[in-house]
């Protein structure tokens, strides 16, 4: 019998559990990362980048799990994340400059009573 | 997979580091601080993969990219600028393309850049710079308070680092107990492709000039397939082989061929098939997100808007201080109805 892997050479090797801890770490640091971001920054604009950071963790994640089990429904759901990201880029970023031209100002507080 | 203590420590040491790092008045030890995190980061991983032993841990470009991709990540909510922020942004989309490229997940990589780095990360850097005011001539670029400032930076490491604390835990934890990972790929979406087999078995000498593929089907973890010539081809995963039997059917003349390399199944075929195939419904609800979205960019940016009265007072007393002889009531009322800053200037003199 011949070698298994070689045939299917575009995934050379199983993943191991442990190199899965290690994407899974990364994309765990990654999403903290950008929680703080959000936390602490007052720039509407940064905080927005904030949550497209939490967003590339979360896609990490969902393709280090995809690869693990060779499931490529980790993939599918990562181009769903991309769609929501973009979306949500057109929505906050028309958001932003209509807040900026009326206070002429990117700060979060300046946000803080808002009446209907 | 690596004591708790050392864990915790290690993480005590991280959230000292980003807190160190985020921006403040005065005293600033961003550099000092994104140091001690990024070599909190880095004993981390040496510890992980001294745990595991040196032929379970992943390759030496995850390592690259990871570095790279959690610098720049770092990077994005420390730099007091945005323009700086929006491109170090852009940094660790490239290192999470890498990331992708290392998981052999070569088309999400791809798109990863088209769509992030070339068409999100572009629209944030415009409405950055619609959204920023030019520094007036002779006066200097100054950062506004609210960029050199973070809001609560202890409270908020604390709480970002006690929840990577129990993420961390429950991973180790969990992947642990995972079920073994999946060895290869079936190829029963050969069968759904007849025309690129028959192209690569013709290639390889497999299938007479000038026949085609009348059926192929997946049997017992084989394809089977029947081509014009009446010819049938058997691809044999688990013995590598393919079987070939003539025409009149009996196995006498069955002729055996190694597996051509490139007759596989590849990830954006897979992809393809499981985003067209499986989860065909998503597409469309993707498709409504998309079209709502510009839609309602579209409705909100043709909006009028009105420097709010709180703003326009602002401006009125930085301009009546700017210019001695400006007087807010002889221009009354002033247009402040969205205008750029220079014609509000016009406007005073």
């Amino acid at each position: 019998m011949m070698n298994l892997t070689l045939a299917q050479s575009g995934f050379p090797e199983v993943m191991s559990q442990v190199t899965l801890g290690h994407y899974l770490v990364v994309a765990a640091i990654m999403f903290v990362l950008g929680m703080i971001g959000f936390l602490t920054r007052r720039n509407l604009i940064i905080m927005f980048l904030c949550t497209e950071l939490m967003f590339q963790a979360a896609g990490i994640a969902l393709i280090a799990f995809g690869r693990y089990h060779l499931d490529f429904s980790g993939q599918t759901f990562v181009i769903f994340v991309l769609t929501v990201a973009a979306a949500e880029a057109a929505m906050a970023l028309a958001l932003i400059v209509l807040l900026y031209r009326r206070k002429e100002s990117l700060n979060a507080e300046e946000w803080k009573d808002l009446e209907g | 997979m690596i004591n708790p203590y050392l864990l915790f420590g290690l993480l005590v040491v991280g959230g000292v580091g980003v807190t160190l790092a985020l921006p403040r008045r005065g005293v600033n030890p961003q550099v000092l601080g994104a140091g001690v995190a990024g070599l909190a980061g880095g004993l981390l991983m040496l510890f992980l993969g001294l745990n595991a032993g040196t032929e379970k841990i992943p390759n030496i470009f995850f390592y690259l990219f990871a570095a790279v991709g959690l610098g720049g990540a770092l990077r994005v909510i420390t730099h007091p600028r945005p323009v700086y922020a929006a491109l170090y942004f852009i940094m660790t989309v490239l290192a999470s393309a890498g990331l992708f490229l290392v998981l052999s997940a070569e088309f999400m990589a791809f798109a990863l850049i088209i769509v992030y780095a070339g068409a999100i990360l572009i629209t944030y850097l415009f409405v950055i710079m619609l959204a920023t005011q030019a520094p007036e001539e002779g006066q200097e670029d100054v950062l506004a308070d609210y960029d050199t400032q973070a809001n609560e930076p202890i409270a908020a490491t604390v709480v970002g680092f006690v929840l990577l604390a129990a993420l961390t835990v429950m991973l180790f934890k969990g992947t642990g107990a995972l079920p073994a990972p999946a060895k290869t790929i079936p190829d029963v979406l050969l069968a759904d492709m007849p025309r690129k087999v028959e192209r690569l078995l013709g290639t390889n000498g497999i299938m007479a000039k000038g026949d085609v593929i009348d059926r192929a089907d997946w049997v017992k973890g084989m394809v089977e397939i029947t081509t014009s010539g009446g010819e049938k081809i058997i691809l044999d995963r688990a013995s590598n082989t393919l079987n070939a039997v003539g025409a009149d059917g009996t196995w006498s003349v069955l002729k055996q061929h190694a597996w051509p390399e490139d007759l596989r199944v590849t990830n954006a075929e897979l992809l393809g098939f499981n985003l067209l195939r499986d989860h065909p419904g998503t597409i469309e609800i993707a498709g409504v997100i998309l079209l709502m979205a510009m839609l309602g960019a579209v409705v909100l940016s043709r909006k009028q808007v009105q420097l709010d009265d709180d703003a326009k007072q602002a401006r009125v007393t930085q301009l009546a201080q700017a210019d001695p002889s400006f007087d807010a009531g002889s221009e009354s009322p002033i247009e402040l109805v969205q205008q750029p800053a220079s014609s509000l200037e016009e406007a005073a003199r």
